[in-house]
């Protein structure tokens, strides 16, 4: 009935048929996981710890007036108390500057932090928080960038007139002569609600500081090093004092890139404040109400065509509800602003999208950076036009898709592309040729970045070190982090690769930003290409080391070859031994090998043109509904991804990555969004706010077009985004496909499929 | 309310703690027992992920009262497994990909854990009903339907 745990006989694991010889298709800590025994940032406690909880704005907008924390200063058990007065604190931000840790005056939005405590249990924190007494006067609110926009609308930040916080105007190539050529126009209006990326765990953090250490965050994070380098600079505390550990985490989705800062930042001033560690954990409805969702949008769109299908120009003007505080939203408008223009050969674009300040729940990011948003949007408008022009979806697409040697409108080098080929496959698998009665049918496409120059113009790249253990195994230092992507076992295997060792034997070193070289982290799709290359890197780099260590121990030409180093006379020198000889000749040092990932310069300029990423994916998805006339309930039967992520390094994580993105753009385009009452999250539940259930899934085929790639290692590059892109379009299209008409407003829930039907106006 | 004696057998073990009945069996495990296997993702009944067998039927323990538990059998993930040995449910979810994040998996191989004991050779089906309780939000539960339905197979081979 029971086998041994340390089972996986690496010879015996099911072969992948990607790196022969070596099949090793699982991080080792998913034992643990299955177990019960993997230690989450939830489940941490810790000597003397102290918990935390924030007491927040039950108002939209509004003046504070006085805050009194006597009771709870004198309630026993309460070690700390702090309102933003006196914090001092300078405002702060991931890309504009207009946050503060604790409300100061004003509070912009319900769940605006306002105080927080420090006491022995979680029970006395949340009395001491309900004890403390606040006196508002409300002020008048904006609830939609529509009245925000409004020229005598209540501005929300001093410094962000017109409550604009971002904005952007993108022209190129002469798109007003387009559309005056143009044989046919189509254009439309999409809306997005905001949407939540969902993790399972809600996010906590435990914050240590002593003299000793400085200040120690346990939480984990897809991007610690920025979260960290955030948290020293809010807190004027010495970047090297300030170091971020990261337990499992359970469930990231770009939700986790920068986490919720303001937990970090009031847990680590309470641990200053107490000399004890604090932990602070959000519950689910906090998830809901002041974690980060991505923005809602509304895209205006047209596209130009000649009359053979040849697409001409596109414009765009895009409005984007950042909610009160900004996160990572300007970056993820021009994701929706600007990507989706590069999935086919668009001459002409002119685009504007504004960011604009509201009173609700600030957003951030969440799995493909609203790439997924504007697909829905620009691959609805495809159909819309092929429709008019009386040609089919799938030739539209072929005629005018972006290919190998193309540089695009917003000068996306593309080297190496099967997106013709995803197209074509993706169609046949579904049956575009033979497409059953009373099913609806449709095709979507997508590009997406693998690493952007957005965060860091000058940090293009990634690092990694390899260490050459006592016992002759190896451990691989990086900064990339894996939340059950798979990237550990994919980084192994790549280190395995570069050595010829078994993955059985290397380790995998993340999580202490102590310990690991700094890197962005799991977002934009750049782990594998990029940090797997570093590995890549780091491991050759070591094994050439090995290599000369052996020739000079031997004094004879020596090899390493499937793991074995021989000299030329036939002598096999043990990896141990050579670790330990370094180790002897030097006194202590470990053989160590480094790798860096340097991307060539990029021709990425001011105006945001250039090559933005070192390479590119690209997918096409089709998807066969059915539509229940008399309701319009929705029944999404099939779902087929084609994928070109170059190799597959893992076909066992790779397929769980496809149908959890396939599932999530499911979600978003039939079940999810925000719901709001004047300002408040009105679905701030999970029975409210509904994910995909096992009984929601359809049929999803997967298929892999292995172009590989030079950019990244052995050929392959990302997948993990890219997968939650194209199902939204096809999902869309294949609805209208079924219903005659387009469902424009996400999600496309049975009301409105209904209505638009009957010819409904929709919302 | 006022903390009392409440006895049941945990794992296999009996046991006696001194609590308040209204507290949830969720928090006794975590907070009282140390028994952080069983996760908590929403307090609330919404999502699984505190699943465990309360006389062989999966529950959702962050909305049991430990009250409730009075003289019945509870059984959480870490009785599947001892030392290295781990049950052929936890091998399958391993081989076949299920366990992404992994904050699902402990429930989700609870709720498993009851569907196999009552019916050892479910259809797919059966597997989607008994897992409907419990999100994952990584996996898209095809690889996790493929686990169940691999490890009523493998538990039958090796009964036999
Ligand atoms: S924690 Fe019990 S159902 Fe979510
Ligand atoms: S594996 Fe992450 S929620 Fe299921």
């Amino acid at each position: 009935m029971i086998r041994s745990i340390t089972a996986p006989d690496p010879k015996q694991a099911p072969a992948s048929g990607c790196f022969p010889g070596i099949d090793y298709d699982q991080n080792p800590e998913v034992w643990a996981k299955a177990a019960g025994r993997a230690v989450y940032g939830t489940d941490l406690k810790m000597p003397g710890m102290l918990y935390g909880k924030i007491l927040r704005s039950p108002c939209p907008h509004a003046r504070i007036k006085k805050i009194d924390t006597a009771a709870a200063e004198a309630m026993p058990g309460v070690r700390a108390v702090l309102t933003g007065e006196g914090l001092g604190c300078k405002p702060f931000g991931i890309v504009v500057d207009d946050e503060l840790p604790l409300a100061v005056d004003r509070v912009r939005y319900i769940g605006d932090e306002v105080a927080c405590v420090a006491a022995v249990d979680l029970q006395t924190a949340e009395r001491a928080v309900q004890s403390i007494r606040v006196e508002y006067e409300e002020l008048p609110a904006v609830f939609s960038p529509a009245e925000a926009l409004e020229e005598n609308a209540p501005q929300l930040h001093r410094d962000f007139p017109g409550n604009v916080a971002w904005q952007r105007n993108i022209s190129r190539g002469d798109s007003e002569a387009a559309f005056r050529e143009a044989d046919h126009v189509v254009e439309n209006t999409f809306t997005v609600p905001a949407v939540h990326p969902t993790y399972l765990e809600p996010i906590s953090c435990v914050a240590e500081s002593d003299r000793c250490d400085g200040l120690v965050l346990h939480t984990a994070l897809q991007s610690p090093d920025s979260v960290r380098a955030i948290v020293a600079k809010v807190l004027e505390l010495p970047l090297s004092r300030v170091r971020v550990i990261g337990p499992v985490m359970g469930g990231g989705f770009g939700g986790r890139v920068y986490g919720n800062l303001k937990l970090y930042i009031l847990s680590s001033l309470l641990a200053m404040k107490t000399g004890w560690p604090v932990k602070m954990q959000l519950t689910r409805e906090e998830e809901f109400t002041v974690g980060r969702p991505m923005i809602a949008a509304e895209l205006k769109m047209k596209m130009a065509l000649r009359s053979d299908g040849t697409i001409l120009a596109r414009e765009a003007e895009i409005i984007t509800d950042n909610g009160a505080y900004s996160a990572q939203a300007p970056w993820v408008s021009n994701t929706i602003s600007e990507r989706n223009d590069s999935v086919y050969r668009i001459p002409a674009v002119k685009t504007g999208v504004r960011l604009v300040y509201t009173n609700k729940v600030p957003t951030g990011q969440y799995r493909a950076y609203g790439n997924q948003a504007a697909n829905f949007a620009t691959e609805s408008l495809i159909d819309m036009a092929a429709k008019k022009l009386g040609i089919d979806p799938l030739d539209l697409r072929l005629k005018n898709c972006i290919r190998e040697g193309d540089v695009s409108v917003h000068g996306l080098q593309i080297n190496r592309c099967a997106l013709d080929e995803c197209l074509k496959a993706a169609a046949k698998k579904i049956g575009w040729d033979r497409k059953k009665a009373g099913r609806g049918y449709g095709l979507s496409a997508a590009i997406h970045a693998n690493g952007s120059l957005i965060f860091n113009k000058k940090f293009r790249g990634a690092a990694a070190q390899a260490r050459l253990e006592l016992d002759g195994r190896v451990t691989v230092f990086t900064g990339e982090q894996d939340y059950g992507q798979g990237a550990h076992a994919a980084f192994a295997r790549i280190a395995a690769k570069a050595l010829g060792l078994n993955p059985d034997l290397i380790t995998v070193q993340s999580r202490d930003t102590m310990h690991s070289p700094y890197s962005l982290g799991a977002l934009a799709m750049r782990q594998t290409t990029i940090g797997g290359k570093a590995v890549q890197l780091a491991a050759e780099n070591l094994k050439e080391k090995i290599v000369q260590l052996a020739v000079s121990l031997s004094g004879e030409p020596a090899t390493m070859e499937n793991g074995v180093v021989r000299g030329s006379s036939g002598m096999v020198f043990d990896l141990a031994a050579i670790a330990y000889d370094y180790h002897s000749q030097t006194s202590g040092l470990s053989l160590l090998g480094e790798g860096k990932y340097v991307p060539e310069k990029s021709d990425y300029d001011d105006s945001g043109y250039g090559n933005i990423s070192v390479t590119y994916s690209f997918a096409a998805h089709a998807a066969e509904v059915e539509i229940d006339r008399d309701t319009g309930a929705l029944t999404v039967h099939r779902i087929v991804a084609a994928h070109d992520s170059g190799r597959i390094v893992n076909q066992v994580s790779a397929r769980g990555q496809v149908y959890g993105g396939i599932t999530q753009g499911l979600g978003m385009s039939c079940y999810e969004g925000y719901l709001f009452e004047t300002g408040r999250v009105a679905n701030a539940s999970l029975a409210d706010y509904k994910i995909p259930t096992a009984l929601d899934i359809p049929e999803i085929e997967e298929i892999f077009i292995e172009n590989e790639d030079p950019a990244g290692p052995y050929g392959a590059k990302g997948l993990g985004e890219i997968v939650m892109v194209p199902v939204l379009g096809a999902i869309a299209n294949a609805v209208a496909d079924a219903a005659g008409e387009w469902v424009t407003d996400l999600p496309i829930t049975a009301e409105k499929i209904y209505q638009a039907m009957a010819g409904w106006e929709c919302q | 309310m006022k903390q009392q004696i409440i006895m049941f057998q945990l794992n296999g073990e009996p046991l006696e703690i001194y609590a308040d009945p209204a507290e949830s069996l969720l928090a006794i495990l975590r907070e009282k027992l140390g028994l952080y296997g069983t996760k908590a993702g929403c307090g609330k009944g919404e999502c699984g992920a505190c699943t465990v067998l309360v006389d062989d039927q999966a529950q959702n323990s962050c909305l049991i009262p430990a009250g409730k538990v009075q003289g019945r059998r509870v059984e959480t993930i870490e009785n599947l497994s001892r030392g290295d040995v781990v049950h052929p449910i936890q091998e399958a979810f391993v081989e076949k990909g299920a366990v992404q994040c992994g904050f699902c998996s402990p429930g989700m191989i609870m709720s498993a854990y009851a569907l196999l004991k009552s019916s050892p050779q479910p259809a797919p089906e059966d597997v989607k009903t008994a897992i409907s309780g419990n999100l994952c939000r990584c996996s898209g539960y095809k690889q996790i339907e493929e686990a169940v339905l691999c490890a009523g197979d493998k538990m039958k081979n090796r009964e036999s």
